[in-house]
């Protein structure tokens, strides 16, 4: 393609083609202080191709593709270049990473431990793990959490923070705006603006943690945490996954080893100020 | 007269089994499958490890460590779990 760029994030390296040089502008300076990819073999390519022949010049419309695509993916808007090639990556790790098993789940770590937080899109777990990461916790991931299959140990993947509407102004009040790419408007999602993890979770973007505790927030309720059974954390944590299916035994074994051990709990909650506050004391009563 | 259909596990390493609080999860290697069960179909499966049974018989080695009720009943729902783990692949007729 016209215009090419090699990113490394944890543990997974990914070529990233474009017919415009646009996206990869964007991409270029808010991966800027990742470490660079030697440009060999990467595990995935994604591509941002016109999603007609004329289309590379007439209203631009990207299709996202890559060794991994949907075929009946919406073409985005050449505005939307960025988060074309932020889907295309989690489209690639969501079809392909075959070698941990893969939560769509945020991970945030502190003394070598990791909180890991799952829900459904709107249920606050990126946002928490992004306000997390600037108050003293080391974000491991606001997508996915990758959970070794041998050992048990959580794997950072700290790509860009896509932070979606209210979530903005949210982070915008935390974080330098150095670290805060464009706002993208009118996405299917509303706004977005991607946000630069903290330089310690780029630095020990290699560094592994204990899974600690894992919480379902919900954002937009009432003030409350209840445990939650083992039987429903292993069947809401299968449908986290794309991969546990594709993984067989190494990944039933794995994913049972992380229920049993990992101690679990719904938490409502109507403001991230609240969410951290509920948070940080469950985690110091962990043990 | 009436013939009693026997039961057997599928194959003697076909199911990976992990207790998860009053679940059992079964991992089913010949498919891939993960089952989530609740109690009788732990305790028939485990009968079945001595090798193929008939409904009445699992009832009857059941019997002697759980209060079953009538015998009749806890045939008929033994055999209609029996027949449940059949179309799962859990167990097979023998």
């Amino acid at each position: 393609m016209r215009h090419s760029l090699f990113l490394k994030i944890g543990p997974a390296t990914f070529r990233i083609g474009s017919a415009w040089r646009q996206p990869l502008d964007h991409l270029k300076t808010l991966y800027a202080d990742y470490p660079a990819a030697d440009g060999g073999i990467t595990d995935f390519t994604v591509r941002l191709e016109p999603s007609a022949f004329l289309r590379r010049w007439v209203r631009p419309s990207i299709f996202i593709t890559g060794d991994h695509g949907l075929a009946d993916a919406a073409p985005m808007s050449l505005d939307h270049g960025l988060l074309a090639a932020e889907m295309g990556m989690n489209l690639q790790m969501a079809l392909g990473w075959r070698r941990h098993l893969l939560l769509h789940a945020s991970s945030v770590e502190k003394d070598g431990r990791a909180l890991v937080m799952t829900g459904e899109s709107g249920s606050g777990k990126s946002t928490l793990a992004a306000q997390l990461g600037e108050r003293g916790w080391r974000l491991m991931g606001d997508e996915f959490a990758l959970l070794d299959l041998l050992t048990g140990e959580l794997l950072p993947f700290p790509r860009l923070v896509s932070l979606k509407n209210g979530a903005i102004g949210v982070l915008a009040a935390e974080a330098p705006s150095a670290r805060l790419g464009p706002l993208l408007t009118g996405t299917a999602k509303g706004d977005i603006c991607h946000l630069v993890p903290r330089a310690d979770a780029i630095v020990r973007m290699g560094e592994r943690a204990r899974p600690s505790m894992l919480l379902f927030p919900r954002f937009g309720h009432e003030a409350a945490v209840r445990p939650v059974g083992q039987g429903e954390v292993f069947m809401r944590l299968t449908q986290a996954s794309t991969n546990y299916v594709a993984l067989g035994e190494p990944g039933f074994a794995a994913l049972t080893r992380f229920v049993q051990a990992v101690p679990s709990h719904a938490l409502d909650f109507r403001s991230g100020e609240e969410a951290i506050d509920m948070v940080e004391r469950l985690w110091a009563m962990r043990e | 007269m009436t013939v009693s259909l026997y039961y057997r596990q599928d194959g003697p390493d076909a199911l990976v089994a992990c207790a998860l609080e009053e679940m059992l999860l079964l991992y089913h290697r010949p498919s891939g499958q993960t089952h989530m069960v609740i109690s009788p179909v732990p305790e028939i499966l485990g009968e079945l490890t001595a090798g193929p049974l008939a409904a009445g018989e699992i009832v009857d080695r059941l019997a002697q460590r759980y209060e079953l009720g009538a015998r009749d009943q806890a045939v008929g729902a033994v055999e209609a779990h029996l027949a449940e783990m059949t179309a799962l692949g859990l167990v097979r007729a023998a």
